[in-house]
This record gives C-alpha cells, sequence and structure tokens, in this order.
C-alpha cells in the first residue's frame, strides 16, 4: 500500500522542551489511525505540522506526496485542501447558517454555486445535519456542531481528515456517533487520524493505535495484534 | 459570483460590525483630506490667475526718438520674424499722444506745456503661449533691449515674478500638507482596519485552516480600507464645496474684490473623479499597513 502520511525523524521543541522527539512513522492510504496520549504527549503539534500550522525543528514530512517542511508559504493553502481539520472547539462562524459554514471550504476555492450546493448538501446529509442547514451554529447542541464541523472538513474530498480530540467536549453517546461517523468517512476512502487522550475512544474503534508518551512515539499496534515498535 | 460577493458582503459586514470605528474614520479622513483640498483649490485658481494674466501680458518696446520710417519697419520685420513673438501692434508717437489724452484728460494740459510730443513710439508684442513664462520673458526682453533703435523694453515683471513665487510657494506647502496629512489619512484608515482585523482573529483563523488564501483572507479589509478612503475623500470634497460657495457668496456681498468671485473656481469633474480615486488609493494603503503590521496572511 502507499504510504500517505511519512515522518522521518521529526523533532520539534517549544521552548526548549521536546513536544515531539525523533518520530518516525508511516501512515497508509484509507487507515484509521487513532494517536493516543496524555495532555502535552505532542499529538496536537504532531497534527499541526501535518497541516503545515507549524514546522518540525528536525526532519521531514510528507503528505501525500508533497514535503511540508519544504512548502513556501503560498503552497500551504493549497495543502489545507486536501487536509480536512476538525478540533475540540467545533471552529464554526457564529454570524453565519450552518449551510453558509459548510460552504465555506468551496467557496475559497471559487467552486461554481451550483457545485457548492450540492456539494454542501451531500456533506450536511451524511453528518445527518442537512435539515439545520438555515440554523446559526450556536443554535444547536454539541453534537450537532460537532457534525458541522466534520461536514465542513469532508466539504472538499479531502485525502485525509485530521481530528484533534474531537469528542473532548461531547458525552459518551455523543463520543460514539462521532467515532461512527469518522469509521464512515473512512470507509469512503479517506485517511483518518483522531487525537485523543480517551481512552474509552478505543472501545469504538479497532485500529491502528499509536501512543505518545512526552513527545517520544512509545508504541504502535494494531487492536487485537499485540504491541508494536 | 459567490465568491466576489461573499468579499463585499465580508467587506460591508466589517465596517457595520465597527460601525462607530467607520463613522468615525470616514469624518477624520475627511476633514484631513478638505485640509490637503483647501491648498489644492488655492494653488488651482492660483495657477489660473497667473495662467489669465500672463496671456494678458503685452511687452512695450519703446523706440528711440530719432527713428524714423524705413529703420521702423526693419525693427518691426524683425521683431515679427522672432519665433517667441506671436504678436507685434505699431503705436506711433500721435497715437500715443492720443490714447495719452484719452486716458487722463484732466492731465492732458501737462503735455502742452512741453511743446514737443515728448511721448515715444512703440511696439506692443504679445508672445507666443509657450514663452509667456517668467523667464522666457526676461529672457526676450534682455535681448531686445540690446537691439538698434530700441529705448527700453517694459513689462510688468515684478509683478508677475512675485505671483510666480507665491504659486511655487503654496505648490510646495500643498505638497508638504499633502504628504503629511495623506499619511495621517493612511494612519487612520489603517487603525480602523487594524480594529477590525483583530476583532475577527478568530474568524481569519478558521479562513486560514480552511484553506483560504492570503489573497482571499485580505481582499476584504482591502476593499473596506478603499471604501473608507473613497468616501472620506468624497465628503471632503463636499465640505470644501460648500466652505467655497460660502467664501464666493461673502465676496459678493461685501462687494470688495469685485470680480475675483468670477475668475475664482471649483475643481472641475475630473479632478474629483481624481481625489475621489486618490483617497481610494489611500485607503488601500492604510489596509496594507495595517494588514503588515499586524502580520495577517501569514499562513
Amino acid at each position: 500500500m502507499d504510504a500517505i502520511i511519512q515522518l522521518i525523524h521529526v523533532s520539534k521543541w517549544h521552548d526548549r522542551k521536546a513536544a515531539l522527539s525523533d518520530v518516525t512513522l508511516e501512515i497508509e492510504k484509507g487507515e484509521f489511525v487513532l494517536l493516543m496520549g496524555s495532555s502535552g504527549a505532542g499529538k496536537s503539534t504532531l497534527l499541526r505540522m501535518l497541516f503545515g500550522e507549524e514546522q518540525p525543528d528536525e526532519g521531514q514530512i510528507f503528505v501525500h506526496g508533497r514535503n511540508v517542511t519544504r512548502l513556501r508559504p503560498t503552497e500551504i493553502p493549497y495543502l489545507r485542501r486536501k487536509v480536512g481539520a476538525v478540533s475540540q472547539d467545533f471552529r464554526l462562524l457564529p454570524k453565519k447558517s450552518v449551510f453558509d459554514n459548510v460552504a465555506l471550504p468551496l467557496l475559497v476555492q471559487g467552486m461554481p454555486e451550483k457545485d457548492i450546493r450540492r456539494k454542501v448538501t451531500e456533506a450536511l446529509r451524511a453528518v445527518d445535519v442537512d435539515h439545520n442547514k438555515d440554523q446559526l451554529p450556536n443554535s444547536l447542541s454539541t453534537g450537532e456542531q460537532q457534525r458541522v464541523c466534520i461536514a465542513r472538513a469532508i466539504v472538499n474530498g479531502p485525502v485525509v481528515l485530521l481530528a484533534d480530540e474531537p469528542t473532548g467536549n461531547l458525552d459518551p453517546e455523543h463520543t460514539r456517533e462521532i467515532m461512527e461517523l469518522f469509521k464512515l468517512i473512512n470507509a469512503r476512502g479517506t485517511t483518518v487520524i483522531v487525537a485523543t487522550h480517551d481512552p474509552h475512544v478505543l472501545h469504538h474503534v479497532n485500529r491502528r493505535v499509536i501512543t505518545l508518551v512526552q513527545g517520544v512515539l512509545l508504541s504502535e499496534r494494531r487492536i487485537g495484534q499485540g504491541v508494536g515498535l | 459570483m459567490r465568491r466576489l460577493y461573499y468579499l463585499v458582503r465580508e467587506a460591508w459586514a466589517n465596517m457595520r460590525t465597527n460601525r462607530t470605528t467607520t463613522i468615525v474614520a470616514v469624518l477624520t479622513t475627511a476633514f484631513t483630506l478638505a485640509c490637503v483640498g483647501i491648498f489644492l483649490l488655492l494653488y488651482m485658481n492660483l495657477r489660473q490667475a497667473a495662467g489669465s494674466l500672463q496671456e494678458d501680458v503685452k511687452l512695450m518696446v519703446y523706440l528711440e526718438d530719432r527713428l524714423r520710417g524705413e529703420r521702423v519697419q526693419e525693427l518691426e520685420r524683425k521683431l515679427k520674424a522672432d519665433r517667441m513673438v506671436a504678436q507685434v501692434f505699431f503705436i506711433s508717437k500721435e497715437q500715443a499722444l492720443g490714447e495719452f489724452r484719452a486716458q487722463f484728460p484732466g492731465e492732458s494740459h501737462l503735455l502742452e506745456g512741453l511743446g514737443e510730443n515728448p511721448l515715444p513710439a512703440s511696439f506692443v508684442v504679445t508672445l507666443a503661449p509657450s514663452f509667456r513664462s517668467p523667464d522666457a520673458m526676461r529672457g526676450w526682453v534682455e535681448r531686445v533691449q540690446t537691439m538698434a533703435g530700441v529705448a527700453k523694453v517694459d513689462y510688468n515683471q515684478e509683478w508677475l515674478s512675485l505671483l510666480a513665487e507665491l504659486i511655487r510657494y503654496i505648490e510646495m506647502a500643498a505638497i508638504g500638507v499633502g504628504i503629511l496629512l495623506s499619511a495621517a489619512a493612511v494612519t487612520i484608515i489603517g487603525n480602523t482596519i487594524r480594529l477590525a482585523l483583530l476583532a475577527r482573529r478568530e474568524e481569519i483563523e478558521i479562513l486560514r485552516s480552511i484553506g483560504a488564501t492570503r489573497t482571499f483572507i485580505r481582499i476584504p479589509y482591502f476593499l473596506e480600507g478603499a471604501v473608507l478612503g473613497a468616501c472620506g475623500s468624497a465628503l471632503s470634497l463636499g465640505i470644501l464645496k460648500v466652505a467655497f460657495e460660502l467664501f464666493r457668496q461673502q465676496i459678493q456681498l461685501t462687494g470688495r474684490f469685485s470680480g475675483i468671485e468670477a475668475m475664482l473656481s471649483f475643481f472641475p469633474l475630473s479632478v474629483c473623479l481624481a481625489l475621489v480615486l486618490a483617497g481610494m488609493g489611500l485607503g488601500f494603503a492604510g489596509s496594507v499597513v495595517s494588514l503588515l503590521r499586524v502580520g495577517e496572511g501569514r499562513t
């Protein structure tokens, strides 16, 4: 299989403290990966690097064949159009309707209006919030807001979906629903990486698990396959 | 189309969200640009006045008394052949006397006592339009004064030089004040945009995270700056026009400087449009400055 993400001896320091230390890993196309670790383990730093928001101090990162560490600032927006991002705090625009929020990634790409309408409707339907499309985000429940956030991340068909603590603000029931949604998105061919500190998430996902501890890649295993590394 | 609509709507939303700041920015820009406008208006009117005065400037070439017939005609031919000369008109001694009597009927007895007509014959010379600058005139006068048979060349040089100097000072003041106050306008608009940027910091972060380019993020702020500048400039023209009309009315009412009010004119439409465009440019510059200062658009 092809590696869609490659980290080669990646290190990053924040205020002289190692956020990531000599991390090397490969994620293949279509994989579902759980990135586990407590707060400060380096999960978010790793995701931010895959997204071009931070650069490593050492090492190389490849995403979908592009060396992210060598991208010019003007090329980063185009990387982000291939990599969807979901965050714990949803980051929705409060004064725009659900439809407009989800349409935004297509709008910045200059997609024709007809296609925007079609794709947004499909994305909203996929996450089951199409009936809320005219509402403002704040009038929705947290679970629904997270679904809108996911719809926005998948609306332009990204090759990779990064989710940083996506269930951090959700109750167990909504957590299960959101993880099922990620599995569905993954089943359609998108590589999904979910960073979480919540071990309960493992109950819903029996895939590859990468554990980080204080910036070090501690273990890599597939559920039911024992511990690697 | 939807993209364009989005960008315009965002710019409008920015202005509406920070309504008070927007109004204050437009008003302060308007008064700032009105100050520049006063100098421009003064400069434009003085240049026009100087231009029309220079159109009327006639150079008097007085001839020596002994000069007669053929030599006068020869001098006239020479003057007419000069490429700097547009028109030559001869006034004989008799015509000069006649004109003096017509203009000063009360004083004509003064000349009678002298017996012989003391007034010299002269040529009234009008220079071609491209040679009516004070320097060109001075050069021409110096040259003609050395010609044989010419007693003196007279024109109101001092007054023209003074006017030219005054115009130069006003031009310099207009440039200086213009630069200073334009910088002030850029700062005022820049600060307004900066406030808008800070208020929408989170929104900008979201846009960046979904793959918006630097240009896409910046366009609404550029539009906002340009609109603020254009509105400020248009309002400053309105203020100037009102002040200008009041000034003209005042001159008419007092009766002083009669005739001047007919010479005064406001900016023509093309200049007004150019000033609005200049205001737009200043506003745009303000946006650029604030975006650079806040560091927006860095990915």
